[in-house]
C-alpha cells in the first residue's frame, strides 16, 4: 500500500516536472493589431515641404502583408537614401524618425543582405531612417552591447528620438511591423522562425528591440561588460525592470522575422556571473562610462561608426 | 566444411549453440548470479550506441543506421527459428520508445521551441498508443486461462493454436513479434489503433523535433516544415535529437505499411497466412479475384473485428 502511494506521488511530481511550463515555450501578453496605431510615440519632423498631408501609418499597420521567406535574399529596388543612409519620405509628411543601429563585424555578406532588404522594407513605412553600422575594430569577443551604445550614442548626437537596436541577421516579415518607438520600450522581434515562430522565455529582449533615446538614457545604455555571445539581453531586460520600464510585444502578426544564416551558436560561460554584477553596477556600467574612441564615417547607404 | 559448402548449420545445431550461450550469460545480483537472456539484452546495448555514434557526423549516421539495418534482417529469420520465444523484438520496441522519449522531452524541449501544449497533445498520442498496447497484450494472456475444448465449444469459428504465445487464438492473423503478442480476432482492432496512434506520435513528434533543431518554413500558414538541417552536428544534443527524428520517422514509415496491410486484409476479410500464400498475380489484383473462405463482405469484416468486445468477453467470462 505505501510503496503504491510513493509511486503514485512520484510519478505525479514527475509528470508536473515534465509539463512545467517553464520548460516550453512561452505564450505571452501583445497588443493588438487594431490598438497598435494607439501606442506609437509620434514626433514632429522638420522637412522642406511643409503643406503635405500627414502620412497615414495606420494604413501601414492594418494593410499589412506577409514577404516569402525565399525572396528575401532577392535584389529589391528603393529610392536611393542621402549619403550616410538617411531617407525621408517623399509624398507625405512623417511623423517617425528613427536611428536603426546594427552592431556588426565581418560578416559582408549579411550586410549586404540586410541593407537591400531595410532600406525597400522602411521605405514603404513611410518614416524618417537612418541606418547606423557599428563596426567592432579590435580582435577582442565581439561585444554586442557596447557597440549598440556607441550607436545609440552617435544616433542621440544626430538627434533622433527613437532608437531601433538590431541584429545584423535577422529580417522583418510583415510589412506592418512598425519601426518606430511606443510608450513603452518593445521587443519586436517576438515571432522568429528558428524558434518555431515561439517565444523561448518571456524576459527574451534580444534580436530587434525598439526604445526611445529618452529611456535608453534613462537607464544607462547597455553593459560594456559583455564580451562573447550571450547575457547582455538579459542584463538589458533588467535594467528596464529596475526602472520600472518593463517592454512590451505587439502581436505577432506583424512580429515575424526570419534569421539568415541560422547558427545555434554557444553561450559565453561566464555570463550569468557577469550579470549579478552588472545590474549592481548598472549606473556606473553603460552610455556614461563609454570611451571616446570612435569615429564616425557615412557611407552610400549606412552610417558607418568605428569603435572598440 | 559446411560453411565452406555454403549449406550452413542444421537448426538443431543452432539451438543447442543459443541455448549454451544462454546459459553461460550470467549478470552477479542479489542472492546469486542471475541468468539473463542474452538475446534480450542485445538490444539495449545496440540502439544507445547506434544513437551515440549517428550523432557524430553525416556518414556516422548513414553507416550506424544501415549497420543497425543490416543486423536486424540478419538476425530476424535467426532468431525466430533458433529462439521461437525471444524477447529481443519486444525489448527492441520497449528500448527505442524509452529513448525516443526521454531525447525528446530532455534534449528537444530544453531548447524552449515547443509550446506545452503542443508537448500534451503528443503525449495523449503516445498515451493512446500505449493503451491500447497494454490492453492488447492483456487480452492475449487471458486467452491463455481459457481452455482450449472450452473456447471451442463457446464460439464457432476457425482457432489455431499460436506456437510462441502457447494460447489458442480465435481466428488468428498472426503473431507479432515486435509486439511479442498474438493478433486474431479478440485483439485485432486494438491492434489496428495501436499502430495508428504509433504512427501519429512518432510522426508529429519527429516533425516537432525537426523543426527545432533544423530551420522551419510555413507552409498553407499554419504547417511548419523543417529545410535547412545543415548544422544539426554541429552540437551533439542537436545531432542525438535529429538522429532520433529521423530514427522516428524511419519507423513511422516501416508501421504505416504494417497499418495499411492490416487495413487491406481487414477489408478483404483474409489472415496473414493466407495472403502469404496467395500467389504474386494474385496480389497484385489485391486478393479480389482469391478464395476468401472467411470473408463476409467489407462491412461485417470490419464490423467483425469492431464487435469482436462482446464476443471476446462472452468467451472469457462465460467460465
Amino acid at each position: 500500500m505505501t510503496t503504491k502511494c510513493i509511486l503514485i506521488v512520484c510519478s505525479v511530481i514527475a509528470l508536473i516536472a515534465i509539463y512545467w511550463p517553464a520548460r516550453h515555450a512561452r505564450h505571452y501578453d501583445y497588443i493588438d493589431l487594431a490598438d497598435v496605431y494607439d501606442e506609437l510615440l509620434f514626433v514632429h519632423v522638420k522637412t522642406n515641404k511643409p503643406n503635405l498631408k500627414y502620412c497615414d501609418y495606420e494604413d501601414v499597420i492594418v494593410n499589412n502583408s506577409d514577404v516569402d521567406v525565399e525572396e528575401v535574399v532577392e535584389q529589391r529596388r528603393f529610392y536611393r537614401p542621402k549619403n550616410g543612409g538617411e531617407y525621408i519620405p517623399r509624398t507625405c509628411n512623417p511623423l517617425l524618425k528613427v536611428a536603426v543601429i546594427v552592431p556588426y563585424r565581418n560578416r559582408s555578406q549579411q550586410l549586404d543582405v540586410f541593407l537591400n532588404y531595410m532600406h525597400n522594407f522602411l521605405q514603404k513605412q513611410l518614416i524618417v531612417y537612418r541606418i547606423f553600422v557599428v563596426n567592432q575594430t579590435d580582435n577582442l569577443p565581439f561585444n554586442r552591447a557596447k557597440m549598440l551604445n556607441y550607436g545609440a550614442k552617435v544616433a542621440m548626437d544626430m538627434d533622433f528620438p527613437c532608437l531601433i537596436l538590431h541584429d545584423v541577421d535577422l529580417l522583418p516579415l510583415n510589412s506592418g511591423n512598425i519601426y518606430s518607438c511606443s510608450k513603452k520600450p518593445r521587443h519586436m522581434s517576438s515571432s522568429l522562425d528558428t524558434f518555431r515562430f515561439n517565444l523561448p522565455y518571456l524576459t527574451l529582449f534580444g534580436g530587434a528591440v525598439a526604445i526611445s533615446s529618452e529611456h535608453f538614457q534613462g537607464i544607462n545604455g547597455m553593459s560594456n561588460q559583455f564580451y562573447g555571445w550571450g547575457g547582455e539581453d538579459d542584463d538589458f531586460y533588467r535594467r528596464l525592470e529596475i526602472h520600472s520600464l518593463l517592454p512590451y510585444r505587439f502581436t505577432p502578426i506583424i512580429s515575424k522575422y526570419t534569421m539568415l544564416f541560422h547558427k545555434k551558436e554557444k553561450a559565453s560561460p561566464s555570463r550569468y556571473a557577469m550579470l549579478e554584477k552588472s545590474v549592481a553596477l548598472h549606473r556606473m556600467d553603460g552610455l556614461s562610462s563609454l570611451p571616446a574612441n570612435y569615429s564616425v564615417k557615412s557611407e552610400k547607404l549606412y552610417t558607418l561608426v568605428m569603435a572598440s | 566444411m559446411r560453411v565452406s559448402r555454403g549449406q550452413g548449420f542444421p537448426d538443431r545445431n543452432r539451438s543447442r549453440l543459443m541455448a549454451t550461450i544462454q546459459d553461460r550469460l550470467r549478470i552477479p545480483w542479489r542472492g546469486g548470479a542471475k541468468q539473463v537472456a542474452f538475446d534480450a539484452i542485445l538490444p539495449v546495448i545496440i540502439l544507445p550506441t547506434m544513437f551515440l555514434l549517428a550523432a557524430i557526423s553525416l556518414w556516422w549516421t548513414v553507416f550506424s543506421f544501415t549497420a543497425v539495418a543490416v543486423i536486424l534482417v540478419s538476425v530476424f529469420k535467426f532468431f525466430i527459428r533458433t529462439i521461437p520465444r525471444t524477447k529481443f523484438f519486444i525489448v527492441w520496441t520497449v528500448t527505442s520508445i524509452i529513448i525516443l522519449y526521454i531525447i525528446f522531452e530532455f534534449l528537444v524541449i530544453p531548447l524552449l521551441e515547443i509550446l506545452v501544449e503542443e508537448n500534451i497533445f503528443l503525449t495523449i498520442l503516445f498515451a493512446g498508443f500505449l493503451l491500447c498496447f497494454y490492453l492488447m497484450k492483456i487480452r492475449n494472456n487471458t486467452l491463455g486461462k481459457i481452455g482450449e475444448s472450452e473456447a471451442e465449444s463457446g464460439y464457432v469459428g476457425s482457432y489455431n493454436r499460436c506456437s510462441i504465445c502457447q494460447v489458442v487464438v480465435p481466428e488468428k492473423d498472426h503473431h507479432c513479434v515486435w509486439f511479442d503478442c498474438c493478433v486474431g480476432r479478440h485483439n485485432q482492432c486494438l491492434f489496428v489503433l495501436a499502430l495508428f496512434f504509433a504512427i501519429a506520435s512518432l510522426l508529429y513528434s519527429s516533425n516537432l523535433t525537426l523543426t527545432s533543431v533544423c530551420h522551419p518554413f510555413i507552409v498553407y500558414k499554419s504547417i511548419l516544415l523543417p529545410d535547412d538541417c545543415s548544422d544539426v552536428y554541429q552540437q551533439f544534443e542537436l545531432g542525438l535529437s535529429f538522429v532520433a527524428a529521423i530514427y522516428s520517422l524511419g519507423l513511422a514509415a516501416f508501421l504505416l505499411m504494417l497499418f495499411l496491410h492490416q487495413i487491406l486484409l481487414v477489408s478483404l476479410g483474409l489472415t496473414s497466412k493466407e495472403w502469404r500464400n496467395l500467389s504474386f498475380c494474385a496480389k497484385c489484383f489485391l486478393g479480389l479475384c482469391s478464395k476468401r473462405p472467411h470473408s463476409l463482405g467489407f462491412v461485417k469484416n470490419w464490423s467483425r473485428i469492431m464487435c469482436s468486445n462482446k464476443t471476446y468477453s462472452n468467451i472469457a467470462y462465460s467460465h
